[in-house]
């Protein structure tokens, strides 16, 4: 089948704005979007630029909006979208070329929520793991799968509107440590949390779970955030 | 060098959310709506004579009504809804059926207050 697929293209050599440009290929209703961007890249333009490195939905490199909404390439198939595609760089990030987008801002936030294990006591008797229940790891699961796409930081318009925001994706791999039965700095990442850039940003809109790749309930895990910030418990 | 991150109004609308963030716009109109009446009342007020009487027949009209009702009544929902989430965080899993009971509860308060307006204005 033929597949229409319309892409934002930038270069910053000669473009001073974004333009769209329309190619049509021929692929399978069970292609993904990336193989089509791979045929694209192939067999029409070279000049293309997308990022991608695993291709299975693991490594994050692929987000991008697929008919106006986030999604990674490498997993969305061509027959759940239809074969008439509009593919833009994530909002809310400085484009460098075409699909691919600087990054910094999204990792940078990252970085501020101390996102490693903080545990100064000396390790067990049998000097090997530090022990937890199947319950105390429950409680921090589901945020310990985030692959840093940045779909959802880039899918939530606080951080449209201001890029200081810590963004879900910060705010998900915080959640991951606060809740960690072994970790002890907790309070110091509730404290960064608290502040005027943090969770108080967020409105509930519930864009960043929707755009997960990964089925994170990000919204829940800033709601037990910002829960915690308020009762001092976790 | 790169393009600015700016995004644009009808850039961030065209962005397809789902269902919260349609509440979500609606909520900021909402609340823009009930600023806009205040403001209104306040200046109708404060100025009085021609113009005011103007702004009086203005927020008085039932076009008017019929749109600050729905201001007053989703802005008060909606945020009733978030207030219940951000307390129950464990509820925010069942977020999309939330938004279904919130629609459940203003469409026919609103719609009441709709037929109300209509039958005073046309009915007599």
């Amino acid at each position: 089948m033929d597949v229409t697929i319309k892409i934002l293209r930038y270069s910053p050599e000669k473009d001073e704005r974004g333009h769209y440009e329309t190619y049509t290929v021929e692929a399978h209703e069970n292609d993904r979007v990336l193989d089509v961007l791979e045929l694209v890249k192939g067999h029409k333009d070279g000049s293309l630029a997308f990022r991608r490195s695993c291709a299975h939905g693991v490594c994050g490199s692929d987000a991008m909006r697929i008919n106006g909404k986030n999604r990674l390439a490498c997993k969305t198939l061509i027959r759940d979208v239809g074969t008439t595609l509009t593919i833009e760089p994530l909002l809310g990030l400085p484009i460098k070329k075409d699909l691919i987008v600087d990054m910094e801002p999204f990792f940078d936030n990252y970085k501020k929520m101390l996102p490693y294990f903080i545990n100064d006591d000396p390790l067990p008797a049998d000097g090997r793991e530090r022990l937890q229940t199947p319950e105390q790891r429950a409680r921090f699961d589901d945020t310990t799968k985030c692959i840093m796409c940045a779909a959802c930081t880039t899918a939530c318009p606080s951080y449209w509107a201001n890029d200081e925001y810590y963004g879900p994706a910060a705010i998900v791999n915080a959640h991951r440590f606060v809740f960690d039965s072994r970790d002890q700095a907790a309070d110091l990442r509730l404290q960064i949390l608290a502040e005027t850039d943090g969770t108080a940003r967020c409105h509930t809109i519930y864009n960043c779970t929707d755009a997960c790749p990964r089925g994170i309930q990000v919204t829940k895990a800033i709601g037990e955030v910002k829960m915690a910030i308020m009762t001092g418990k976790v | 060098m790169g393009l600015s991150r700016n995004v644009s109004l009808p850039t961030a609308l065209r962005y397809r959310g789902p269902a919260g963030y349609l509440t979500f716009i609606l909520h900021r109109i909402g609340g823009l709506g009930m600023a806009l009446f205040i403001s209104m009342h306040i200046l109708a007020s404060f100025v009085g004579g021609g113009l005011g009487e103007f702004l009086n027949a203005v927020y008085e009209s039932w076009i008017f009504q019929i749109f600050i009702f729905f201001c007053v009544f989703f802005h008060a929902i909606n945020g009733l809804r978030i207030v219940i989430l951000d307390l129950f965080p464990k509820l925010l899993e069942h977020q999309t059926q939330a938004i279904w009971i919130e629609w459940a509860v203003f469409i026919p308060l609103y719609g009441f207050a709709v037929f109300t307006i209509l039958k005073t204005a046309f009915g007599g």
